[in-house]
Parts: structure tokens; sequence; C-alpha cells
């Protein structure tokens, strides 16, 4: 049989010539002139489809995993209980049970002065090459952890209101001559006696775990985030006096789903360049060449695309709501081209609102 | 509020290649750049020189925030770099805050993880005229500028240059800077705004950020409710007049 081995040929095979040189490999798949498409054979504004799994984890208040491709993240939300007298700089709340307080930006100090909110994010060592064991967190990894504790508040997904815990004294007993006390008063001291204070709240340590990287990290963190925080079920909580610590029922019907406002979506595209070297000598018309905007880019198109636009919609009321911008490293996409990818970006959000269900 | 005029020195510090200092509506920067210099093993392109912006905050060490300010700084600078003339070498920036603007209504915490958009224009503008003062090779400049939409009794109002109070009090914040072809380099926003609001506010940073351009025609664009904003190219240029005029002085 050894003697059949073919002569060795001049041309590369396909994972030869995209390892030797990625930028003419996927420029020449993109003018194909039959069928131009991307090296992983998708249209330059085709995502990979979303898969949410949610409730995975056991002992997390709230989990999710999102697979896009071959990136697939977990997401993982734990409560904890923060007693206010563990708060450094507490100052204490007005009580108002809710309904009323429609004081959005006091809300939103609540949420970032005391820290309520709590996401890390961990690039597991081998879900891509480029991550080394033993090193510390990666620049892309506290670019992001900035960029989803940011998306949290500037979104204001999750309402303070559901991570307070209240407590209201009991009356106290009276002895029987109180009971002739005139009916009003009675009233009017039941009021001073029972006002409501504010004993702890729930702290959010929202953990997202890179099990393996393909590209567009942040869109796939930005969903699993969202996805644990639907899931997330808070225990029953109440605060004993006698131990003056608060108390959680055991009970699972008890549990109370926390409020999450909105569904922000993320969606990233980089921008591919026709040149790949010497753009720089150039006049600007010249410097003008061919580009292709790419949709939720895997890993060999990132590192190949310098420019890239992350947008953050939500269209669950009836006019789109755009939640964040981000632009950077290239000047390709201007006012025309970011309005077009904000109608993309709505594409996405019903690609992912379909997969949340 | 009375809008101050930016001001920039350049060459403040002695050993390094070019610096500049910068201070506007509260924030000052000062910035060091040293390079084209040798690369590491690790920072090696074999096409391209490498820009490493250092970000270092007026208080305590840096954190996650201050490594995306330096992410968004480095994609930013590296496009108006000729990197490709200098492969293998390495463009370092140091941008120290020395203050920003206070404020007694908002709380401020030392470490802080959420991102900071209005540092954005600040250290930006400081790195291109640091970049300036050292001579290295770019293909164009830039300017930025943060905006910020406030909802004032119902109407949205759009502020350039947006006081602490303003931003606490803003729907959407917007840092977008443009290089001097016109051409949108950086946007950076949240909050919560719609398309048409994004494109308010794109026209108004273009204004402040390439006046110059337009203000060509001899016509005074006085009639623009926003006048009191300053003209970042015309800054730029007007700085590095001034400071090419001094160096000349002895001829």
């Amino acid at each position: 049989m050894a003697a059949t081995v073919p002569a060795p040929s001049l041309s590369f095979s396909r994972p030869t010539f995209a390892k030797l040189s990625p930028h003419p490999y996927l420029l020449t798949n993109l003018t194909d002139p039959e069928n131009p498409c991307r090296t992983n054979g998708r249209a330059p504004h085709e995502a990979r489809p979303v898969h949410i799994h949610t409730s995975s984890l056991a002992h997390a208040n709230g989990s999710a995993l999102v697979r896009t491709g071959d990136t697939t993240v977990v997401c993982g939300v734990r409560a904890e209980i923060l007693p206010v007298t563990n708060i450094p700089q507490y100052r204490p709340r007005e009580p108002s049970y809710g309904e009323e307080d429609n004081d959005d930006s006091a809300d939103v100090d609540e949420l970032k002065d005391y820290d309520l909110l709590v996401p890390n994010i961990e690039l597991a060592t081998g879900c891509a090459p480029q991550f080394l064991p033993g090193v510390p967190p990666t620049t892309l990894a506290q670019t992001l952890s900035t960029r989803i504790y940011s998306l949290l508040h500037s979104c204001k997904v999750v309402d303070p209101k559901g991570l307070r815990v209240w407590y209201t004294p009991p009356k106290e007993t009276r002895e029987e001559g109180a009971m002739e006390v005139d009916e009003a008063q009675e009233e009017e001291e039941e009021e001073e006696e029972r006002k409501p204070e504010l004993k702890a709240y729930w702290v959010l340590y929202i953990d997202l775990l890179f099990v393996s990287f393909d590209g567009n990290p942040f869109d796939a963190a930005w969903t699993a985030v969202m996805a644990a925080l639907r899931d997330t079920k808070l225990p029953q909580a109440r605060w004993d006096p006698d131990r003056e610590a608060v108390v959680c029922s055991r009970s699972e019907e008890a549990k109370m789903a926390l409020d999450v406002r909105g569904l922000p979506v993320a969606c990233t595209a980089t921008v591919f360049l026709e040149k790949e070297h010497g753009e720089d000598s150039g006049s600007s018309a010249e410097r003008k060449s061919r580009h292709w905007i790419l949709l939720d880019p895997d890993r060999l198109e990132e590192s190949l695309c310098k420019e890239t636009v992350t947008v953050v919609v939500d269209c669950s009321g009836e006019e789109t709501k755009v939640k964040s911008i981000e632009k950077h490293g290239g000047t390709v996409i201007g006012r025309e081209l970011m309005r077009g990818f904000i109608g993309v970006a709505e594409g996405r959000w019903q690609e992912v609102k379909e997969a949340s269900k | 509020m009375a809008t101050v005029t930016p001001e920039a020195s350049l060459n403040a510090l002695p050993r390094a290649d070019g610096s500049a200092r910068y201070s506007y509506a509260g924030y000052t920067v000062t910035a060091s750049v040293n390079g084209p210099i040798e690369a590491q093993r690790r920072d090696e392109h074999a096409y391209e020189a490498h820009v490493d912006v250092i970000v270092r905050p007026s208080a305590g060490v840096g954190g996650t925030r201050e490594r995306h300010l330096e992410f968004i700084l480095q994609s930013s600078l590296s496009q108006i770099i000729l990197v490709k003339n200098f492969p293998r070498s390495v463009i370092q920036i140091v941008l120290q805050v020395e203050s920003t603007p206070e404020n007694a209504y908002v709380n401020t915490k030392l470490v802080q993880a959420s991102l900071n958009l209005p540092i954005i224009p600040a250290l930006f503008q400081t790195a291109v005229l640091a970049l300036l003062s050292a001579a290295v090779p770019m293909k164009a400049t830039a300017t930025s500028t943060v905006v910020a939409v406030v909802s004032d009794d119902g109407s949205k109002k759009i502020v350039a240059d947006p006081s602490p109070q303003d931003i606490r009090e803003a729907t959407s914040l917007h840092v977008l800077a443009f290089t001097s072809h016109d051409e949108l380099l950086l946007s950076e926003s949240e909050g919560d705004f719609t398309v048409k609001e994004w494109d308010g506010v794109y026209e108004n940073a273009q204004k402040i950020c390439c006046q110059t351009a337009s203000k060509q025609d001899g016509i005074d664009m006085v009639l623009d409710d926003d006048a009191s904003s300053p003209d970042m190219r015309h800054f730029l240029r007007s700085t590095l007049e001034t400071k090419v005029a001094s160096d000349l002085h002895w001829k």
C-alpha cells in the first residue's frame, strides 16, 4: 500500500491555507464569484443561532447556558444577604413600600453605591488556544466584565425593589388600660410604630465562565446574563429580631422571581477590509477599499478585523430603544452604516427573543 | 455655566520623546509618548508597531475600568498612527489623570468598575497632542467630544461637555471622535436613546469636532445655539502653531 502515496501536490489544503495566510483565505472566500460566503459558510449578515438552556446549575439561584456556534458560556447567579449594618457609608432609606417609589435615579445609586450586582468573567484555560493557564485575568476578560457591569447598570435591568429586605416592627403588646385611649390617637401611634425598616439587601454575584471560545464573547456573555437573571428566584427572606439576622424560608413555593426589566440584546459585528497591508500610503479616496461587515464574528474573523461595532437594543416597547453603541478601531462605519446596523440588531433581537422562550 | 476654553501645554516633561498636558471641563491629564522604541518579544508584531496605552487614575491603582479605557484608546490611536511604518517596535503612551471634576451632589467612590465615558475625550485629546509633540507620524489627527442627552420637561436637550450633575440626570451619554478627514473614529454611548436622538447627537458632535472645515467658507456660525462649545480642531491647530512659533523664535 505504501507504493500508492500520491506525489506531493503544490497546492495547500484549505486548513493549511487558512493557517498560513488567513487574510487572503477569508478574502478569497468572500470574493468567490459563485458562492461568496465566509470561511464558516455563513453569509456576511448571518449570525449563528442561539441556544439557551436555563436552570442547569443546582446550587445557583439562577443559571443559564448559552451556545452560539462554538462559543459556549455558563452563567450562574448567586444571591447573598448583605445586612445594612455591614455597608460602610450606608444612608437609611425612607420607607416607601415600592409602589409609589418612582425615583429612578435614587434606585440606580442604590445598586451602584452598595455594589449589589457583582459580575465576574472567567475565560477558562483551554477554551481557546490563546488563553494560557496560570496567568492573571487577560485584558479581554477585564474589558468584558467592565462592559457587562456598565450595561447592567445603564440598562437598569434589575429592579432594586426586589433586592430589599424590609422589617416591620410588631405592635407592642399593651396593658389593659391602654385600650381606653382614643381611637384616632391609637391609629396614629400605630402608624408611628409600624414604620418598616430596611434591614438587608440581596447581593447578586453573577459569574460567567467561558467553556469554549470562538469569537463574539460579549454577545454570548450578555445573553447568558439576561437569561440567568430572568431565571433567578430569590427565597423569601425576613428579618429575625431575636437573632438579629435575616432568615430565609426553605420552601420552594415561597421563592420569588427576580423582577427583570426589558430584554436588551447585544449584537456585534466586525469590519473586514480588503487590504491587509499598505492601506496607510494612499490618498483619502484610495483608502476606501472594499469592506465587508461580518455579523457575529468567529475567532478567525476577529483576529483579522480591527474595527468592531456592538449595539445593544431593546425592542420590547413599541419603539426600538438603543441601550449602548460601542464602535472603535476603524473609520469605515459612519452614520449611514450605523443606522443600518441598528436595523440588523433589531433582527437579532427577534432571534434571541425566540430562543429565550 | 460658563464654558472655559480647553488649555494645553506641550513638551511639559523633559525626558520623554513627547508630552502634553491638557485640561478641560474639570479634567486635567498629562501624557508622555515614547516611541518608536524596541519592542519586547511578547509585544512584537512583524508588520506593524504596537501601540501601548497605559492609563493611570488620579487616585488608587488602575482596575478593570482603566483596562477598558486603554483598550478603547489603543484601538483608536493605532488607527491614526502610521503603525505600518515601524514594524517590530512599540509606541508607548502613558496617560496620568491629574484631576477630575468634583461635585458635591454626586457620591464619589474611589474604586468604580463602571465605564467612565466623560473622561475619554480628555484622555484622547491629550494622547493626540502628545503624539504630535513626539513627532510620531500619523495619517490624520483626531478630535473627540462628549455629549449628553438631558430630558428637560419632556423634551430632550443635547448638552455638550456636560457637568457631573448633567451626567447624573442625563438619559444617555455619548462619546464621539472624528478624524481630520471627518470620519467617525470612535463612538461609545450608554443610556437609553432612539436612533433619531443618536442622529442629533452625531450632528452636534460633528459640529464640535470638525468645525474648522465648515468655517472655511468664511461664514461664522453665530446662529449656533452651542456656539459657546469650543472648536476642537481649531484648538488643536492653534496649540501646535503656538508651540512651533515659540520653538522657532530664535530664527
